[in-house]
Protein backbone atom coordinates (compact mmCIF):
# COMPACT_ATOMS: atom_id res chain seq x y z
CA UNK A 1 0.00 0.00 0.00
CA UNK A 2 1.32 3.54 -0.77
CA UNK A 3 2.78 5.05 2.50
CA UNK A 4 0.64 8.55 1.92
CA UNK A 5 -2.48 6.43 1.42
CA UNK A 6 -1.66 4.83 4.60
CA UNK A 7 -1.00 8.43 6.35
CA UNK A 8 -4.20 9.67 4.82
CA UNK A 9 -6.21 6.48 6.45
CA UNK A 10 -4.84 7.00 9.86
CA UNK A 11 -5.57 10.88 9.85
CA UNK A 12 -9.39 10.11 8.43
CA UNK A 13 -9.45 7.10 11.48
CA UNK A 14 -8.45 9.56 13.97
CA UNK A 15 -10.76 12.52 12.33
CA UNK A 16 -13.55 9.73 12.90
CA UNK A 17 -12.66 9.01 16.45
CA UNK A 18 -12.84 12.63 17.23
CA UNK A 19 -16.14 13.34 15.69
CA UNK A 20 -17.10 10.25 18.28
CA UNK A 21 -16.13 11.57 21.23
CA UNK A 22 -17.81 14.88 20.34
CA UNK A 23 -20.69 13.57 20.03
CA UNK A 24 -20.56 11.50 23.35
CA UNK A 25 -19.99 15.09 24.79
CA UNK A 26 -22.86 16.71 23.21
CA UNK A 27 -25.04 14.19 25.19
CA UNK A 28 -24.09 14.33 28.67
CA UNK A 29 -27.08 12.72 30.20
CA UNK A 30 -26.41 9.31 28.20
CA UNK A 31 -23.11 9.24 30.29
CA UNK A 32 -25.77 8.46 33.33
CA UNK A 33 -26.86 4.78 31.63
CA UNK A 34 -22.93 3.92 32.22
CA UNK A 35 -23.03 4.10 35.61
CA UNK A 36 -27.08 2.23 36.05
CA UNK A 37 -26.52 -0.24 33.86
CA UNK A 38 -23.56 -1.50 34.71
CA UNK A 39 -24.20 -1.84 38.53
CA UNK A 40 -27.64 -2.67 38.50
CA UNK A 41 -27.95 -5.55 35.56
CA UNK A 42 -25.46 -7.50 37.83
CA UNK A 43 -26.48 -6.80 40.98
CA UNK A 44 -29.68 -8.24 40.09
CA UNK A 45 -28.33 -11.55 38.74
CA UNK A 46 -25.99 -11.66 42.29
CA UNK A 47 -29.35 -11.17 44.03
CA UNK A 48 -30.82 -14.04 42.53
CA UNK A 49 -27.78 -16.27 42.99
CA UNK A 50 -28.05 -15.82 46.59
CA UNK A 51 -32.07 -16.56 46.44
CA UNK A 52 -31.08 -19.18 44.30
CA UNK A 53 -28.16 -20.83 46.48
CA UNK A 54 -30.35 -20.30 49.83
CA UNK A 55 -28.36 -17.71 51.03
CA UNK A 56 -24.98 -19.44 50.74
CA UNK A 57 -26.37 -22.73 51.47
CA UNK A 58 -22.85 -25.01 50.92
CA UNK A 59 -24.41 -28.08 49.45
CA UNK A 60 -26.03 -25.46 46.40
CA UNK A 61 -22.54 -23.48 46.69
CA UNK A 62 -20.33 -26.81 45.98
CA UNK A 63 -22.70 -27.63 43.04
CA UNK A 64 -22.06 -24.05 41.68
CA UNK A 65 -18.55 -24.26 42.16
CA UNK A 66 -18.37 -27.76 40.66
CA UNK A 67 -19.66 -26.17 37.43
CA UNK A 68 -18.48 -22.71 37.63
CA UNK A 69 -14.83 -23.67 39.51
CA UNK A 70 -15.98 -21.04 41.90
CA UNK A 71 -18.16 -19.98 44.98
CA UNK A 72 -17.51 -16.06 44.10
CA UNK A 73 -21.05 -15.72 42.68
CA UNK A 74 -20.58 -12.20 42.29
CA UNK A 75 -17.67 -11.53 41.06
CA UNK A 76 -18.29 -14.05 38.27
CA UNK A 77 -21.67 -12.47 37.58
CA UNK A 78 -19.91 -9.07 37.64
CA UNK A 79 -17.17 -10.36 35.24
CA UNK A 80 -19.78 -12.23 32.70
CA UNK A 81 -22.19 -8.55 32.67
CA UNK A 82 -18.83 -6.72 32.00
CA UNK A 83 -18.80 -8.76 28.80
CA UNK A 84 -22.67 -7.99 28.40
CA UNK A 85 -21.99 -4.14 28.79
CA UNK A 86 -19.04 -4.57 26.08
CA UNK A 87 -21.27 -6.93 23.70
CA UNK A 88 -23.94 -4.15 23.56
CA UNK A 89 -21.16 -1.34 23.30
CA UNK A 90 -19.62 -3.38 20.43
CA UNK A 91 -23.20 -4.20 18.63
CA UNK A 92 -24.80 -0.63 18.66
CA UNK A 93 -21.05 0.51 17.98
CA UNK A 94 -19.18 -1.13 15.47
CA UNK A 95 -22.38 -3.00 14.48
CA UNK A 96 -24.54 -0.27 13.70
CA UNK A 97 -21.73 2.27 12.82
CA UNK A 98 -22.63 1.93 9.23
CA UNK A 99 -26.37 2.15 9.87
CA UNK A 100 -26.01 5.51 11.69
CA UNK A 101 -24.24 6.64 8.99
CA UNK A 102 -26.96 4.97 6.17
CA UNK A 103 -29.77 7.17 8.26
CA UNK A 104 -28.14 10.45 8.27
CA UNK A 105 -27.94 9.76 4.53
CA UNK A 106 -23.95 10.56 4.98
CA UNK A 107 -23.02 6.68 3.95
CA UNK A 108 -22.91 7.88 0.27
CA UNK A 109 -20.80 10.78 0.69
CA UNK A 110 -18.22 8.53 3.02
CA UNK A 111 -18.11 5.78 0.66
CA UNK A 112 -17.01 8.69 -2.19
CA UNK A 113 -14.15 9.91 -0.06
CA UNK A 114 -10.67 8.18 -0.94
CA UNK A 115 -10.25 6.78 2.18
CA UNK A 116 -10.11 2.99 3.13
CA UNK A 117 -13.80 1.07 3.88
CA UNK A 118 -12.15 0.03 7.52
CA UNK A 119 -12.09 4.04 8.23
CA UNK A 120 -16.07 4.31 8.06
CA UNK A 121 -16.30 1.05 9.92
CA UNK A 122 -14.11 1.25 12.85
CA UNK A 123 -13.33 4.83 13.23
CA UNK A 124 -16.44 6.23 15.01
CA UNK A 125 -16.02 3.31 17.00
CA UNK A 126 -12.68 3.98 18.27
CA UNK A 127 -14.27 5.63 21.85
CA UNK A 128 -15.66 2.28 22.50
CA UNK A 129 -12.59 1.28 23.91
CA UNK A 130 -13.54 3.88 26.51
CA UNK A 131 -16.67 2.58 27.63
CA UNK A 132 -15.25 -0.23 28.40
CA UNK A 133 -12.14 0.78 30.34
CA UNK A 134 -14.98 3.10 32.28
CA UNK A 135 -17.35 -0.15 32.92
CA UNK A 136 -14.41 -2.13 34.12
CA UNK A 137 -13.50 0.69 36.54
CA UNK A 138 -17.40 1.51 37.79
CA UNK A 139 -18.21 -2.19 38.13
CA UNK A 140 -14.83 -2.71 39.71
CA UNK A 141 -16.22 -0.83 42.15
CA UNK A 142 -19.27 -1.53 42.69
CA UNK A 143 -18.43 -5.05 43.72
CA UNK A 144 -16.81 -3.92 45.78
CA UNK A 145 -19.27 -1.43 47.61
CA UNK A 146 -21.94 -3.51 47.06
CA UNK A 147 -20.90 -6.98 47.73
CA UNK A 148 -17.58 -6.82 49.74
CA UNK A 149 -15.22 -8.40 46.54
CA UNK A 150 -11.79 -6.86 46.28
CA UNK A 151 -10.36 -7.20 43.16
CA UNK A 152 -6.73 -8.94 43.19
CA UNK A 153 -4.35 -6.24 41.77
CA UNK A 154 -2.55 -9.08 39.89
CA UNK A 155 -5.93 -10.30 38.69
CA UNK A 156 -6.58 -6.82 37.87
CA UNK A 157 -3.67 -6.40 35.75
CA UNK A 158 -4.51 -9.76 33.77
CA UNK A 159 -8.10 -9.51 33.04
CA UNK A 160 -7.26 -5.48 31.10
CA UNK A 161 -4.50 -7.39 29.73
CA UNK A 162 -6.70 -9.63 28.69
CA UNK A 163 -9.16 -7.06 27.11
CA UNK A 164 -6.27 -5.47 25.10
CA UNK A 165 -5.52 -9.11 23.62
CA UNK A 166 -9.06 -9.62 23.34
CA UNK A 167 -10.01 -6.58 21.49
CA UNK A 168 -8.82 -7.51 18.01
CA UNK A 169 -11.04 -9.95 17.82
CA UNK A 170 -14.42 -8.22 18.96
CA UNK A 171 -13.79 -5.73 16.55
CA UNK A 172 -13.40 -8.07 13.46
CA UNK A 173 -16.89 -9.57 15.18
CA UNK A 174 -18.21 -6.67 15.36
CA UNK A 175 -17.27 -5.75 11.98
CA UNK A 176 -18.20 -8.95 10.34
CA UNK A 177 -21.99 -8.33 12.03
CA UNK A 178 -22.22 -4.57 11.08
CA UNK A 179 -21.22 -5.28 7.09
CA UNK A 180 -24.60 -7.24 7.59
CA UNK A 181 -26.43 -3.47 7.32
CA UNK A 182 -24.81 -2.99 3.90
CA UNK A 183 -27.16 -6.20 2.58
CA UNK A 184 -30.15 -5.75 5.02
CA UNK A 185 -30.69 -2.12 6.58
CA UNK A 186 -32.46 -1.99 9.18
CA UNK A 187 -30.44 -4.38 12.13
CA UNK A 188 -31.89 -3.24 15.39
CA UNK A 189 -33.88 -6.22 15.96
CA UNK A 190 -30.85 -8.44 14.86
CA UNK A 191 -28.09 -6.63 17.48
CA UNK A 192 -31.18 -7.44 20.18
CA UNK A 193 -31.02 -11.14 19.22
CA UNK A 194 -27.09 -11.74 18.36
CA UNK A 195 -26.11 -10.09 21.62
CA UNK A 196 -29.15 -12.09 23.37
CA UNK A 197 -27.39 -15.52 21.55
CA UNK A 198 -24.11 -14.47 22.30
CA UNK A 199 -25.57 -13.72 25.93
CA UNK A 200 -26.21 -17.27 26.39
CA UNK A 201 -23.25 -19.15 24.97
CA UNK A 202 -20.46 -17.54 26.24
CA UNK A 203 -21.59 -18.13 30.13
CA UNK A 204 -22.55 -14.28 31.10
CA UNK A 205 -24.67 -15.12 33.68
CA UNK A 206 -23.96 -18.72 34.56
CA UNK A 207 -21.68 -21.66 33.50
CA UNK A 208 -20.90 -22.56 30.17
CA UNK A 209 -21.18 -26.32 31.74
CA UNK A 210 -24.60 -26.00 31.68
CA UNK A 211 -24.93 -25.77 28.24
CA UNK A 212 -25.60 -28.73 25.75
CA UNK A 213 -22.59 -30.52 23.94
CA UNK A 214 -23.23 -28.65 20.62
CA UNK A 215 -23.67 -25.18 22.52
CA UNK A 216 -20.61 -25.93 24.49
CA UNK A 217 -18.56 -26.63 21.31
CA UNK A 218 -19.95 -23.51 19.43
CA UNK A 219 -19.13 -21.50 22.44
CA UNK A 220 -15.41 -22.08 22.01
CA UNK A 221 -15.63 -20.77 18.54
CA UNK A 222 -16.78 -16.91 20.10
CA UNK A 223 -14.12 -14.17 20.88
CA UNK A 224 -16.22 -13.60 24.28
CA UNK A 225 -16.41 -16.72 25.64
CA UNK A 226 -12.12 -16.71 25.88
CA UNK A 227 -12.44 -13.25 27.47
CA UNK A 228 -14.83 -14.18 30.03
CA UNK A 229 -13.27 -17.15 30.86
CA UNK A 230 -9.41 -15.94 30.72
CA UNK A 231 -10.86 -13.19 33.20
CA UNK A 232 -12.44 -15.57 35.74
CA UNK A 233 -9.72 -17.56 35.62
CA UNK A 234 -7.50 -14.11 36.37
CA UNK A 235 -9.62 -12.78 38.79
CA UNK A 236 -11.37 -15.65 40.78
CA UNK A 237 -8.75 -18.67 40.25
CA UNK A 238 -5.62 -16.15 40.98
CA UNK A 239 -4.08 -17.57 37.20
CA UNK A 240 -0.70 -16.75 36.33
CA UNK A 241 0.33 -14.74 33.35
CA UNK A 242 1.78 -18.73 32.05
CA UNK A 243 -1.68 -19.84 32.59
CA UNK A 244 -3.59 -17.25 30.30
CA UNK A 245 -1.34 -17.95 27.51
CA UNK A 246 -3.55 -20.72 25.62
CA UNK A 247 -6.47 -18.30 26.47
CA UNK A 248 -4.56 -15.43 24.58
CA UNK A 249 -3.40 -17.68 21.67
CA UNK A 250 -7.08 -18.69 21.16
CA UNK A 251 -8.23 -14.88 21.11
CA UNK A 252 -5.63 -14.19 18.18
CA UNK A 253 -6.46 -17.07 16.15
CA UNK A 254 -9.77 -16.02 16.60
CA UNK A 255 -9.29 -12.33 15.60
CA UNK A 256 -6.96 -13.58 12.45
CA UNK A 257 -10.05 -15.65 11.66
CA UNK A 258 -13.04 -13.19 12.07
CA UNK A 259 -10.75 -10.15 10.99
CA UNK A 260 -10.26 -12.11 7.41
CA UNK A 261 -14.06 -13.12 7.31
CA UNK A 262 -14.84 -9.54 7.99
CA UNK A 263 -12.88 -8.02 4.86
CA UNK A 264 -14.49 -10.80 2.94
CA UNK A 265 -18.08 -10.20 3.46
CA UNK A 266 -17.56 -6.89 3.66
CA UNK A 267 -15.83 -6.44 0.36
CA UNK A 268 -18.43 -8.66 -1.36
CA UNK A 269 -21.48 -7.15 0.47
CA UNK A 270 -19.97 -3.63 -0.65
CA UNK A 271 -20.36 -4.21 -4.19
CA UNK A 272 -23.25 -5.85 -3.72
CA UNK A 273 -24.38 -3.14 -2.37
CA UNK A 274 -23.39 -0.65 -5.44
CA UNK A 275 -24.87 -2.55 -7.81
CA UNK A 276 -28.16 -3.18 -6.54
CA UNK A 277 -28.22 0.54 -4.96
CA UNK A 278 -28.72 -0.65 -1.83
CA UNK A 279 -25.62 2.10 0.28
CA UNK A 280 -28.79 5.10 0.20
CA UNK A 281 -31.48 2.98 0.83
CA UNK A 282 -33.01 2.10 4.16
CA UNK B 1 -70.58 4.53 26.96
CA UNK B 2 -69.10 6.84 23.88
CA UNK B 3 -65.66 6.65 26.23
CA UNK B 4 -65.22 2.95 26.15
CA UNK B 5 -66.04 2.65 22.42
CA UNK B 6 -63.28 5.34 22.03
CA UNK B 7 -60.99 2.78 24.33
CA UNK B 8 -62.06 -0.06 22.31
CA UNK B 9 -61.37 1.78 19.36
CA UNK B 10 -57.86 3.15 20.36
CA UNK B 11 -57.11 -0.67 21.43
CA UNK B 12 -57.80 -2.12 18.22
CA UNK B 13 -55.96 0.36 16.35
CA UNK B 14 -53.03 -0.72 18.60
CA UNK B 15 -53.64 -4.25 18.23
CA UNK B 16 -53.70 -3.95 14.34
CA UNK B 17 -50.36 -1.74 14.50
CA UNK B 18 -48.40 -4.13 16.60
CA UNK B 19 -50.04 -7.13 14.38
CA UNK B 20 -48.28 -5.80 10.78
CA UNK B 21 -44.79 -6.00 12.26
CA UNK B 22 -44.84 -9.65 12.75
CA UNK B 23 -41.23 -9.71 13.99
CA UNK B 24 -41.72 -7.52 16.37
CA UNK B 25 -44.69 -10.05 17.54
CA UNK B 26 -42.16 -13.18 17.62
CA UNK B 27 -40.15 -11.47 19.09
CA UNK B 28 -42.37 -10.35 22.52
CA UNK B 29 -42.35 -14.03 22.45
CA UNK B 30 -38.83 -14.82 22.48
CA UNK B 31 -37.14 -12.39 24.02
CA UNK B 32 -38.02 -13.03 27.30
CA UNK B 33 -37.38 -16.40 26.74
CA UNK B 34 -33.29 -15.82 25.80
CA UNK B 35 -32.56 -12.78 27.88
CA UNK B 36 -34.73 -13.57 30.98
CA UNK B 37 -36.04 -17.13 31.46
CA UNK B 38 -33.64 -19.06 30.13
CA UNK B 39 -30.40 -17.65 31.47
CA UNK B 40 -32.12 -17.41 35.02
CA UNK B 41 -33.09 -21.01 33.98
CA UNK B 42 -29.63 -22.32 33.74
CA UNK B 43 -28.22 -20.11 36.47
CA UNK B 44 -30.78 -21.76 38.49
CA UNK B 45 -30.25 -25.08 37.66
CA UNK B 46 -26.03 -24.42 38.30
CA UNK B 47 -26.99 -24.48 41.94
CA UNK B 48 -29.02 -27.94 41.58
CA UNK B 49 -27.79 -30.98 43.71
CA UNK B 50 -28.62 -34.30 41.79
CA UNK B 51 -31.16 -32.53 40.18
CA UNK B 52 -32.94 -30.81 43.64
CA UNK B 53 -32.41 -26.69 43.64
CA UNK B 54 -32.12 -27.26 47.62
CA UNK B 55 -31.12 -23.74 47.93
CA UNK B 56 -34.27 -22.28 46.30
CA UNK B 57 -36.35 -24.36 48.75
CA UNK B 58 -34.40 -22.77 51.36
CA UNK B 59 -35.20 -19.28 50.39
CA UNK B 60 -38.53 -19.58 49.26
CA UNK B 61 -40.10 -22.94 50.39
CA UNK B 62 -40.37 -24.82 46.77
CA UNK B 63 -37.95 -26.50 44.70
CA UNK B 64 -40.16 -25.39 41.42
CA UNK B 65 -37.51 -23.27 39.72
CA UNK B 66 -39.36 -23.09 36.56
CA UNK B 67 -42.47 -22.10 38.04
CA UNK B 68 -40.77 -19.34 39.80
CA UNK B 69 -39.00 -17.90 36.87
CA UNK B 70 -41.88 -18.31 34.57
CA UNK B 71 -44.34 -16.79 37.56
CA UNK B 72 -41.86 -13.50 38.23
CA UNK B 73 -42.11 -13.35 34.45
CA UNK B 74 -45.87 -12.78 34.33
CA UNK B 75 -45.55 -9.87 36.62
CA UNK B 76 -42.05 -8.71 34.57
CA UNK B 77 -44.42 -8.49 31.72
CA UNK B 78 -47.45 -6.79 33.65
CA UNK B 79 -45.04 -4.21 34.50
CA UNK B 80 -43.23 -3.38 30.73
CA UNK B 81 -47.07 -3.25 29.25
CA UNK B 82 -47.49 -0.32 31.77
CA UNK B 83 -44.71 1.21 31.56
CA UNK B 84 -44.00 0.76 27.30
CA UNK B 85 -47.13 0.21 25.68
CA UNK B 86 -49.32 2.14 28.79
CA UNK B 87 -47.07 5.21 29.15
CA UNK B 88 -44.47 5.26 26.93
CA UNK B 89 -46.99 5.11 23.85
CA UNK B 90 -47.61 9.06 24.57
CA UNK B 91 -44.32 9.39 23.82
CA UNK B 92 -44.61 7.30 20.25
CA UNK B 93 -47.81 9.55 19.52
CA UNK B 94 -45.51 13.06 20.21
CA UNK B 95 -42.75 11.38 17.61
CA UNK B 96 -45.46 10.64 15.09
CA UNK B 97 -46.33 13.63 15.14
CA UNK B 98 -50.43 12.46 16.05
CA UNK B 99 -50.98 13.82 19.37
CA UNK B 100 -51.94 17.44 19.00
CA UNK B 101 -55.06 15.98 16.96
CA UNK B 102 -55.61 12.83 19.06
CA UNK B 103 -55.81 15.87 22.59
CA UNK B 104 -58.01 17.29 20.07
CA UNK B 105 -60.63 15.19 19.53
CA UNK B 106 -63.72 14.82 22.58
CA UNK B 107 -62.40 11.81 23.78
CA UNK B 108 -61.23 12.44 27.56
CA UNK B 109 -57.86 12.12 27.86
CA UNK B 110 -58.00 9.65 30.60
CA UNK B 111 -59.12 7.56 27.51
CA UNK B 112 -56.57 8.02 25.63
CA UNK B 113 -54.42 5.77 28.24
CA UNK B 114 -57.32 3.29 29.24
CA UNK B 115 -57.53 2.72 25.45
CA UNK B 116 -53.58 1.65 25.45
CA UNK B 117 -54.03 -0.18 28.19
CA UNK B 118 -56.41 -2.29 26.38
CA UNK B 119 -54.00 -2.75 23.78
CA UNK B 120 -50.96 -3.58 25.67
CA UNK B 121 -52.88 -5.68 27.85
CA UNK B 122 -54.25 -8.19 24.47
CA UNK B 123 -50.18 -8.64 23.84
CA UNK B 124 -49.68 -9.16 27.03
CA UNK B 125 -51.74 -11.88 27.15
CA UNK B 126 -51.26 -13.32 24.04
CA UNK B 127 -47.16 -13.03 24.48
CA UNK B 128 -47.88 -14.84 28.34
CA UNK B 129 -50.00 -17.90 26.77
CA UNK B 130 -47.02 -18.83 24.13
CA UNK B 131 -44.52 -17.97 26.65
CA UNK B 132 -46.62 -20.42 29.38
CA UNK B 133 -47.11 -23.21 26.36
CA UNK B 134 -43.00 -23.33 25.72
CA UNK B 135 -42.76 -23.65 29.25
CA UNK B 136 -44.90 -26.51 29.77
CA UNK B 137 -44.14 -28.37 26.70
CA UNK B 138 -39.85 -27.37 26.50
CA UNK B 139 -39.57 -27.26 30.77
CA UNK B 140 -41.66 -29.08 32.10
CA UNK B 141 -43.56 -26.18 33.49
CA UNK B 142 -46.79 -26.93 36.19
CA UNK B 143 -48.63 -25.34 38.24
CA UNK B 144 -50.93 -26.20 41.40
CA UNK B 145 -54.78 -25.29 40.79
CA UNK B 146 -54.84 -23.00 43.66
CA UNK B 147 -53.25 -20.60 40.93
CA UNK B 148 -56.78 -19.85 39.43
CA UNK B 149 -57.42 -18.38 43.11
CA UNK B 150 -54.85 -15.84 42.42
CA UNK B 151 -56.37 -14.50 39.72
CA UNK B 152 -58.04 -12.05 41.41
CA UNK B 153 -55.00 -10.47 42.61
CA UNK B 154 -54.01 -10.32 38.92
CA UNK B 155 -56.92 -8.12 38.18
CA UNK B 156 -56.53 -5.66 40.89
CA UNK B 157 -52.55 -5.37 40.04
CA UNK B 158 -53.69 -4.72 36.25
CA UNK B 159 -55.72 -1.61 37.76
CA UNK B 160 -53.02 -0.75 39.95
CA UNK B 161 -50.69 -0.68 37.07
CA UNK B 162 -52.96 1.26 35.03
CA UNK B 163 -52.50 3.89 37.71
CA UNK B 164 -48.84 3.52 37.69
CA UNK B 165 -49.35 4.39 33.70
CA UNK B 166 -50.90 6.93 34.66
CA UNK B 167 -48.07 8.25 36.63
CA UNK B 168 -45.58 7.74 34.04
CA UNK B 169 -47.59 8.88 31.66
CA UNK B 170 -47.61 12.55 32.99
CA UNK B 171 -43.99 12.19 33.22
CA UNK B 172 -43.79 11.58 30.21
CA UNK B 173 -45.80 14.74 29.01
CA UNK B 174 -43.87 16.54 31.03
CA UNK B 175 -39.90 15.60 30.24
CA UNK B 176 -40.67 14.11 26.56
CA UNK B 177 -37.76 12.24 25.98
CA UNK B 178 -39.01 9.66 28.12
CA UNK B 179 -36.94 6.66 26.81
CA UNK B 180 -34.04 6.10 29.40
CA UNK B 181 -36.35 7.11 32.54
CA UNK B 182 -39.06 4.34 31.34
CA UNK B 183 -36.29 1.87 30.54
CA UNK B 184 -34.66 2.76 34.17
CA UNK B 185 -37.61 2.86 36.39
CA UNK B 186 -39.48 0.07 34.58
CA UNK B 187 -36.30 -2.38 35.36
CA UNK B 188 -35.73 -1.14 39.23
CA UNK B 189 -39.96 -1.69 39.30
CA UNK B 190 -39.64 -5.11 38.60
CA UNK B 191 -37.05 -5.75 40.91
CA UNK B 192 -38.85 -3.90 43.46
CA UNK B 193 -41.62 -6.19 43.50
CA UNK B 194 -39.58 -9.41 43.56
CA UNK B 195 -39.97 -10.48 40.06
CA UNK B 196 -36.02 -11.93 39.85
CA UNK B 197 -35.61 -12.65 43.54
CA UNK B 198 -37.55 -12.37 46.65
CA UNK B 199 -37.83 -9.00 48.33
CA UNK B 200 -36.41 -10.19 51.56
CA UNK B 201 -32.76 -10.06 49.94
CA UNK B 202 -33.17 -6.76 49.00
CA UNK B 203 -31.16 -4.33 50.97
CA UNK B 204 -33.00 -3.33 54.08
CA UNK B 205 -34.13 0.56 53.01
CA UNK B 206 -34.73 -0.43 49.72
CA UNK B 207 -37.57 -3.13 51.47
CA UNK B 208 -39.98 -0.46 52.99
CA UNK B 209 -40.61 0.73 49.05
CA UNK B 210 -41.50 -2.53 47.60
CA UNK B 211 -43.99 -2.96 50.00
CA UNK B 212 -45.79 0.15 49.10
CA UNK B 213 -46.03 -1.27 45.49
CA UNK B 214 -49.41 -3.04 45.06
CA UNK B 215 -47.75 -5.48 42.46
CA UNK B 216 -45.18 -6.94 45.08
CA UNK B 217 -48.40 -8.27 46.91
CA UNK B 218 -49.98 -10.09 43.29
CA UNK B 219 -46.37 -11.22 42.82
CA UNK B 220 -46.47 -12.81 45.96
CA UNK B 221 -50.08 -14.06 46.07
CA UNK B 222 -49.55 -15.80 42.47
CA UNK B 223 -46.65 -17.65 43.57
CA UNK B 224 -48.07 -18.80 47.00
CA UNK B 225 -51.34 -19.90 44.96
CA UNK B 226 -49.47 -21.26 41.79
CA UNK B 227 -46.34 -23.05 43.73
CA UNK B 228 -47.19 -22.87 47.30
CA UNK B 229 -44.20 -20.42 48.24
CA UNK B 230 -43.86 -18.90 51.92
CA UNK B 231 -45.87 -15.91 52.01
CA UNK B 232 -44.58 -12.45 52.67
CA UNK B 233 -47.08 -11.95 54.96
CA UNK B 234 -50.24 -13.94 56.08
CA UNK B 235 -52.39 -13.72 51.95
CA UNK B 236 -55.30 -12.68 53.33
CA UNK B 237 -53.21 -9.66 54.38
CA UNK B 238 -51.77 -9.28 51.37
CA UNK B 239 -55.23 -8.95 49.40
CA UNK B 240 -55.98 -5.99 51.83
CA UNK B 241 -53.11 -4.33 51.18
CA UNK B 242 -52.98 -5.17 47.41
CA UNK B 243 -56.32 -3.19 47.56
CA UNK B 244 -55.17 -0.40 49.98
CA UNK B 245 -51.99 0.71 47.77
CA UNK B 246 -54.41 0.12 44.09
CA UNK B 247 -56.76 2.37 46.15
CA UNK B 248 -54.22 4.86 46.90
CA UNK B 249 -52.08 4.61 43.88
CA UNK B 250 -54.70 4.83 41.02
CA UNK B 251 -56.10 8.28 41.73
CA UNK B 252 -52.39 9.66 42.69
CA UNK B 253 -51.73 7.88 39.10
CA UNK B 254 -55.03 9.80 37.45
CA UNK B 255 -54.51 13.00 39.23
CA UNK B 256 -50.71 13.87 38.42
CA UNK B 257 -52.25 12.57 34.77
CA UNK B 258 -54.66 15.46 34.67
CA UNK B 259 -52.18 17.74 36.25
CA UNK B 260 -49.76 17.16 33.42
CA UNK B 261 -52.56 17.85 30.69
CA UNK B 262 -53.51 21.14 32.52
CA UNK B 263 -49.61 22.33 32.19
CA UNK B 264 -48.41 21.14 28.85
CA UNK B 265 -51.81 23.18 27.47
CA UNK B 266 -51.19 26.15 29.43
CA UNK B 267 -47.68 26.66 28.25
CA UNK B 268 -48.42 25.26 24.47
CA UNK B 269 -45.89 22.32 24.85
CA UNK B 270 -48.03 19.66 23.55
CA UNK B 271 -46.57 19.86 19.82
CA UNK B 272 -43.10 20.30 21.21
CA UNK B 273 -41.27 17.00 21.32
Amino acid sequence: MNTGYLAGDLRALRAAGLMSLRQIRRYPTNLFGTIFWPVLLPAVWVLMGQAYSGGGDPEALNAFASRAGTTGIALFVFIGYLMYMWLSALLWGPGTALRQEQIRGSLEAVFLTPVSRLVPLFGPTLTNIVWIVADLFVMGLAAWLLFGVVLPLQGVVLAFAITLVGVPAMYAMGALFGAGVLRFGEIGPAVQFTRGVLSMLCGITFPIAMLPGWAQATAVAMPPTHIVDGMRNALLRSASPGDLVPTAAALIGLAIVFGALAVVVFRWLEASARRTGMLGRY
Amino acid sequence: MDELRAAVAIARKDIRNVSRYRFQVASSIFTPLYQGILPALLFGASFAVAGHVVGLEKTIGTQDLAGFIFLGGVMTGLVATAFWSMAMSIRNEMEAGTLEPTWLTPTSRETIVLGRALGGLFWFAFSQIAIFAIGMGLFGLRFRPEILLALPAVAIAIVAMVGVAYLLAAVVLLIKEANFFIDCTNYLFGVAIGAAFPITLLPGALQPVSYLLPATYAMDLVRQQGLGTRPLLDPALEYVALIVTTAIVFPIGLWAYRRADGRIRRLGTINQY
